[in-house]
């Protein structure tokens, strides 16, 4: 009789209240639209990840931002998609700190030429020194390695002081969660 | 006459893309067109089910390639209306016992008598999608509001815009429970069109009577009372260019409809 009563009385406490409940719908449609974003333009989340670190690199230069804010999302308007970045700034900077940024990448650079010119003109050195084969040979490969190492560092080197974005990265879980979760409404504006 | 050739597509199986070129196919006929429909989905031929034909079939697409009888000798007439013909796929043979040539030869033969060809294409994106496209201009990409039948109409869709031949192509969403959206359970019908920005031509609900309608070898646009034979009906009706407006599938609304069903509910009839 009880167990007849509780039951009666769930089904009339349903039928006046609508448990709130997740919304299955919107789960689906933004999981579907950040797989076929990912399909239409064969960027895997791994080349995304990287290209908002480039992005975060590039424009930090100019500007102090919220890097983990930071949005890249694809949006579809008819048949044409557009990339849309959203850059919650933080600060202005100062024209000075600017050129002084600028500044010191264009001496790293330059100082990186500079030093890929030498080991050029000693690797071309090395062969015309030594005809014999074997030796030689080794160890500019492994110079070769460690150049392409260095520039590997180079391309994701923040000029930020702090921990690397990009390698920080390199953990998957927090690329989902950069991914998985973006906030719809939520969009920032430039102050 | 020059007939048009719409090819019946998904990416996915099973989101009924032969219930829906057996029903737009009848349809058709019953408004007086004069129809073939083309099972190229060789080695698992359903097509003949669907219409109740299974035990009249002579000559299949593959004979018809291989010569050994003409066009004309393999399509078998519907049961019910003499105006609609299916030319069956072989059972017993593969994908690529027929080629994009010889289909687009065998459209291009069917086109000349006949208003429409419908094409029912196999599920994937192989040879066998190859093929059903390659005779046709237009195209029918079935889907159903699950992440997966949509993820596979975008590859299709993807496909079908990188075809010349193809001139437009439409959404058929199908399998639709108007409960499930409401409650936001399910993708709702504006969701799918916006995420695959591609124009409707019908919407079909969720049916029962599909499957018995199945088990008789009766599509179900011959039953008129049914919600899905009338969307399927509609669906015709737009192929042909005459504008219909969408079927209401929501259940009614009010306090009596919400009375019902909590009483429904209570004696366990849902």
């Amino acid at each position: 009789m009880r167990e007849i009563i509780t039951e009666l009385y769930k089904k009339l406490a349903g039928f006046f209240q609508t448990p709130e409940k997740e919304n299955l719908k919107e789960v689906a449609c933004n999981r579907l639209k950040l797989v076929l974003m990912q399909d239409r333009t064969n960027l895997t989340p791994q080349l995304l990840e990287r290209m908002r670190g480039e992005m975060i690199d590039l424009l930090s230069k100019y500007v102090e931002m919220d890097k983990e804010a930071l949005e890249l999302n694809f949006a579809q308007e008819g048949d044409s998609m557009a990339l849309m970045l959203s850059i919650p700034v933080v600060r202005a900077k100062d024209e000075e700190e600017i050129q002084a940024l600028i500044k010191e990448e264009e001496e790293r650079k330059a100082k990186a030429e500079a030093e890929k010119a030498q080991e050029e003109e000693e690797e071309t050195k090395e062969n015309k020194d030594e005809d014999s084969e074997e030796e030689p040979k080794e160890e500019i490969s492994e110079e070769e390695e460690k150049d392409s190492e260095e520039e590997v560092e180079e391309g994701c080197a923040c000029l930020i002081e702090g921990p690397c974005e990009c390698q920080a990265n390199e953990n998957p879980e927090k690329e989902e969660q950069a991914w998985v979760a973006p906030k719809k409404n939520k969009k920032h504006k430039p102050q | 006459m020059s007939g048009r050739v719409i090819v019946i597509t998904s990416g996915k199986g099973g989101v009924g893309k032969t219930t829906t070129s057996a029903n737009i196919g009848t349809a058709l006929a019953k408004a007086g067109q004069k129809v073939v429909l083309i099972d190229t989905d060789i080695g698992l031929r359903n097509l003949d089910l669907l219409l109740g034909l299974e035990n009249r079939i002579v000559y299949t697409i593959v004979d018809v390639v291989e010569e050994r009888c003409k066009l004309k000798q393999a399509l078998v007439k519907d049961k019910k209306n003499p105006n609609l013909c299916l030319l069956a796929a072989a059972q017993t043979r593969d994908k690529s016992a027929v080629n994009q040539e010889q289909l687009k030869a065998i459209c291009d033969e069917l086109k000349e008598d006949n208003d429409f060809i419908l094409v029912d294409c196999p599920a994937g994106i192989e040879q066998g999608f190859q093929n059903a496209v390659a005779g046709a201009t237009e195209a029918i990409v079935v889907t159903t509001p699950e992440m997966s039948a949509v993820r596979d109409a975008d590859r299709i869709i993807g496909l079908l815009e990188a075809k010349e031949e193809i001139e437009s192509y439409r959404l058929l969403l199908n399998r639709v429970r108007p409960n499930l959206i409401k409650s936001n359970d399910m993708m709702s019908v504006e969701d799918v069109v916006d995420i695959l920005s591609c124009s409707l031509i019908g919407i079909i609900p969720e049916d029962t009577g599909v499957i018995t309608s199945t088990n008789k070898g009766e599509p179900i646009v011959n039953d008129e009372k049914s919600l899905a034979g009338q969307a399927y009906s509609n669906v015709a009706k737009r192929v042909m260019g005459e504008e219909v407006d969408f079927l209401n599938l929501e259940e009614p609304k009010g306090w009596a409809a919400k009375v019902k069903k909590f009483f429904a509910g209570l004696f366990g009839k849902e």
